[in-house]
């Protein structure tokens, strides 16, 4: 064996050897993904928009719908490591479940289960990309419909990261 | 029978041995018969004998290179000068041209042989973009998955977003599963804002 071939086996080993030790630590060190979601009532009130929705996400909804009136109902944000859920009240006693199952390169993977209380509304498997925003609508509330955005963003935790940070409970939300 | 006239006359010859072999035959059979001329045969022999004994010859050693040597320095015309020279540079020429093509085939088979370890030696990038490779590979199959995958919800968007005249390009979700209560749910994807929207028409 010349000394080339020598090299590039030790090369090719410690290659090797890194790339199944960071996969032992990713492994050890679940990523984080962090989980945004807004319930907005839209209607035809003539009420004009919240100013708590921000600029964003007004262009966003009068991009794709046409209502005149859109109002914040709850803001709500909450992280979690992947294969936990998460657990958002939403107004009008519709619950979202949200799973994020893996981080996918660029892309979030998840389940999203939608509930009119006890009853499923809705099941839906997809990878959202990160910093991406999802938009659920339709279910009647007050005088409008109600529109929920979910946002996902995943975080590279780093050696350990879960400890340092705070995680909330997976069935506990935060509402404004 | 031959005349004496006629035989004296190739007596000399015949004494050198120079004639042709019918003739020498004719010579001897009228020397048998004949004294006149056996004797002035005799005295041919003995004229040539005197001859070599007074007579010294000249040393032949050295002769052929003298002579070589004078031919050498005999002036060469300049025609034929020219024509030398032109001889030589052709000669010249075919052999430097047999041997640069001989060290272009060697140069030639040493690139071929040498070239694959020259890259791998040389240039750690084209190595790294070897050991690479899978990986990219893999990540063009997982994008390729990805866009079938995203095939039946990009279907729906173009199908909702025909009201509007736009076509959803990219999105920022790829939907694979999606079940609900209600019959009918509208799924699109607004372009502008890359928004995937999930509509489900309330039934009450």
């Amino acid at each position: 064996m010349t000394s080339t071939h020598r090299t590039l086996t030790v090369l090719l080993a410690v290659l090797f050897a890194v790339s199944a030790h960071g996969s032992a630590e990713a492994q050890n060190h679940p990523r984080l993904v962090e989980v945004r979601v807004d319930s907005v009532v839209a209607s035809d009130t003539n009420g004009g928009v919240d100013v708590r929705l921000g600029h964003p996400m007004t262009r966003r909804l009068q991009g794709l719908f046409n209502y005149n009136t859109y109002r914040l109902v709850s803001h709500q944000n909450n992280h979690t490591k992947c294969g936990d859920i998460l657990e958002f009240t939403l107004p009008g006693g519709r619950i979202l479940h949200v799973q994020p199952r893996a981080v996918d390169g660029d892309m979030i993977v998840m389940e999203l289960n939608l509930f009119d209380g006890a009853r499923p509304m809705m099941t839906t498997d997809l990878k959202l990309r990160n910093n991406g925003i999802l938009m659920i609508g339709g279910p009647r509330y007050e005088q409008g419909m109600l529109i929920i955005s979910i946002g996902a963003s995943s975080a590279d935790p780093g050696p350990g990261s879960l400890n340092d940070r705070q995680v909330a409970s997976p069935l506990g939300s935060r509402t404004h | 029978m031959a005349e004496c006239s006629e035989i004296g006359l190739l007596l000399g010859a015949f004494e050198d041995a120079e004639l042709e072999p019918h003739e020498m035959q004719d010579v001897a059979y009228h020397l048998a018969r004949c004294d006149a001329c056996t004797s002035l045969l005799g005295d041919y022999a003995s004229i040539g004998r005197e001859l070599r004994s007074t007579v010294e010859l000249p040393s032949l050693v050295g002769f052929a290179q003298s002579v070589q040597k004078r031919i050498d320095n005999l002036p060469v015309p300049m025609g034929r000068r020219v024509g030398r020279w032109f001889g030589r540079l052709g000669e010249q020429l075919n052999s430097g041209l047999a041997m640069g093509t001989a060290m272009a085939a060697v140069a030639a088979l040493t690139v071929l042989v040498l070239t694959p370890y020259l890259r791998r030696s040389l240039s750690p990038s084209l190595g790294q973009a070897l050991v690479k490779a899978p990986a990219v590979a893999s990540q063009q199959l997982a994008a390729a998955a990805r866009d079938v995958e995203a095939a039946p919800a990009a279907i729906a968007v173009a199908a909702n977003a025909a009201d509007s005249g736009e076509l959803a390009s990219d999105s920022h979700a790829v939907i694979s599963k999606l079940e609900a209560e209600m019959p009918s749910v509208a799924v699109w994807t607004e372009p502008r804002s890359d928004t995937t929207v999930i509509w489900l028409p309330d039934q009450q």
